[in-house]
């Protein structure tokens, strides 16, 4: 009894060690969060934007494992999903900056000065597909 | 009588790293590289033609600071050219302003828009972001709700700020002055061509077997 406890223990911290590691080295590729610092000029404080995402993480998995409600209002979500989406948002981003699009793209098709109008095409393209399928898609 | 005007016949050239030209233009040492030199000969050397474009060029030509070496020694065999910086220019020549057909262009754009739009779908699809954000609200207020609009709608919006935070943009208005990741990447990859036509397009700095 003592080693099944022990070897399920076992297995599933290192299944958290995984997806935890995993979780980080996907945020750093994508430079999430020094394009935040920069942008915001907080350098220094980002060890506390490194508990930010663990805390974040760890609210996460007990929100997911635990049947937890409150009784706030829905006007709440407005809020979070505002966060969300723009994490989400900045994911996308990175992994289009990662993958080399637009310089490859731009060079190609010799516009070098109109690639800002190229980024609001995917950027009005995510907004309008994602409202698209919230409001008409599903359901 | 060599110690005498060592110093005085010592020339300093720095190549520019790259020129934009047009066809049939003659290319003077001074638009390819910046000059120190003294006053006697500044004049000459900046006037020294060191290249005509010609229409058999391809629309990359590069400049070796040798064969400009060269060009100075033979005409002032007492000076000494000492080279500063890059070791090369890299012309551009810049066959006719070709602008972008704007029909190609609206093709871009859509299939950038289109294709971002379905991607999105996919992803939120894949990852179950439907029953993640009925959860979410469920936890907030306690009650189902199919569509949670209150949070899906303010999410979408989301979406397209982080991108604009991410690439520095306000549509052409810019958050600050530091350059965009994009920016940097778009010069990092001109670096990288820069880097290859430095070295393929240079016969002198590559050299095979075969080379006779």
């Amino acid at each position: 009894m003592t080693i099944e406890i022990l070897f399920v223990f076992l297995v599933s911290l290192a299944g958290g060690l995984a997806v935890g590691a995993g979780f980080v080295a996907f945020l750093v590729v994508l430079g999430v969060i020094p394009r935040l610092t920069q942008l915001t000029k907080t350098m220094r404080m980002v060890y506390l934007y490194e508990w930010a995402v663990v805390l974040g993480a760890i609210a996460g998995t007990f929100g997911s494992l635990q049947d937890l409600t409150f009784n706030f209002t829905g006007f709440l979500s407005i809020p979070i999903g505002l966060f969300a989406g723009t994490f989400v948002g900045m994911l996308a981003a990175g992994l289009t900056e990662a993958l080399n699009v637009f310089p490859i793209l731009a060079k190609r098709i010799r516009i070098e000065d109109r690639i800002v109008i190229l980024i609001m095409a995917i950027v009005i393209g995510k907004v309008l597909g994602s409202l698209f399928q919230w409001v008409y898609f599903v359901g | 009588m060599l110690e005498v005007n060592g110093m005085e016949n010592t020339v300093y050239i720095r190549m520019r790293n790259r020129v934009q030209v047009n066809v049939d233009d003659s290319l003077f040492l001074r638009d390819i590289a910046q000059i120190i030199s003294r006053e006697g000969i500044h004049q000459k050397l900046e006037r020294l033609p060191v290249y005509k474009v010609s229409a058999e060029d391809n629309n990359v030509i590069i400049l070796d600071v040798m064969r400009i070496i060269r060009m100075i020694t033979n005409l002032y065999p007492d000076t000494e050219v000492q080279a500063v910086g890059p070791t090369q220019t890299i012309i551009e020549v810049m066959y006719k302003k070709k602008r972008v057909s704007f029909p190609l262009f609206i093709m871009v754009w859509l299939l950038l828009f289109i294709g971002s739009a379905i991607t999105i779908m996919n992803f939120h699809e894949d990852v179950s972001m439907q029953a993640v954000q009925q959860r979410i609200y469920m936890m907030i207020t306690g009650k189902f709700e199919s569509k949670p609009l209150l949070f899906q709608i303010p999410y979408s919006f989301g979406l397209g700020l982080g991108m604009i935070l991410f690439f520095n943009h306000v549509f052409k208005k810019r958050l600050n002055e530091e350059p965009s990741p994009l920016e940097v990447e778009m010069f990092n990859y001109q670096q990288s061509l820069d880097q290859y036509v430095i070295i393929n397009e240079n016969k002198e700095s590559v050299k095979r077997l075969d080379d006779d």
